[in-house]
């Protein structure tokens, strides 16, 4: 039963991988969009082995479902299949890899000096007991939760100005 | 849970990013910059799990509340860049990151 938990994680983790690699070397975007879901779910499974059930679900629900289905969308009305003359890379993208090959090896090398270990005591995200963690008042979590709110509400009137704009500059170049 | 060692969890977290920013630095399509973003985001949330596993009793649950800010975060990140990406778009026809260079001249 516990080597299952860890077979289960070996078979996420190399999923996620690969999903990753996917979206790094894709052509087109709706192929990376498809790895994408399946970089969430994969990790929506390894949530569940570590534990927390309510951020699984909530990964499901809220990045495949939603965040996924909207660039799916914007790609799919942006027509970019149409764009095959650009290139995926170029000449500066080797010297910038460079970059995370080099925060690869400084953690790498960090965990390596600095083992952490799970504790057996840790206690099982459920729902309530999360939902319990996220409003108890010593943390100020609820400044945080009301602070989220308030960035959506924001985010929401950002994106409609930004197509009303859109909206109005195709009216005038119509006319 | 004691099965799974945090070190790999760390270490998956880890690939994951790099990935992440490896997508947002070198591929050239607007749709790949928002997508390493978005494995970057996902990449942290999954290191906070994996470290809040560390803790014992109710420490270990103050780990499981910051993702959830992240992904409703990241919901708004997608929302306005996606609006902004269309924006652009129709502007410019173009997904080319080169083809946006028009405060350089």
């Amino acid at each position: 039963m516990e080597n299952l938990a860890l077979i289960y994680f070996c078979l996420f983790a190399t999923i996620s991988v690969a999903c990753a690699s996917i979206v790094l070397f894709a052509r087109h975007p709706i192929n990376a969009a498809m790895a994408l879901i399946g970089l969430m779910t994969s990790l929506s499974g390894i949530y569940a082995i570590l534990h927390a059930p309510f951020l699984a679900v909530l990964q499901v629900l809220v990045y495949a479902g939603a965040i996924i289905m909207l660039l799916v969308f914007v790609i799919m009305v942006l027509n970019a299949a149409k764009d095959d003359h650009t290139p995926r890379f170029d000449a500066l993208s080797g010297v910038l890899l460079l970059v995370p090959a080099g925060i690869l090896a400084v953690l790498v090398h960090a965990f390596r000096n600095h083992p952490v270990t799970c504790d057996p005591q840790a206690v099982r995200g459920t729902v309530d007991l999360t939902g319990q963690a996220l409003f108890n008042a010593s943390t100020g979590n609820v400044v945080l939760f009301e602070a989220v709110g308030l960035a959506l509400l924001s985010a929401l009137v950002g994106a409609v100005l930004l197509a009303k704009r859109n909206l109005d500059s195709s009216k005038e170049n119509k006319a | 849970m004691s099965t799974i060692p945090a070190l790999s969890v760390q270490f998956l977290a880890l690939v994951l990013f790099c990935l992440g920013l490896a997508t947002t630095l070198t591929r050239r399509n607007l749709f790949f910059l928002l997508m390493g973003v978005e494995v970057m985001l996902n990449a942290a949330n999954l290191s906070f799990v994996g470290f809040s596993r560390t803790f014992s009793g109710a420490a270990s649950l103050e780990g499981l509340t910051i993702p959830v800010f992240v992904i409703a975060l990241a919901a708004a990140e997608a929302c306005v860049g996606l609006a902004m990406l269309i924006l652009v778009f129709r502007s410019r026809e173009s997904v080319d990151s080169d083809a946006y260079s028009r405060m350089k001249e």
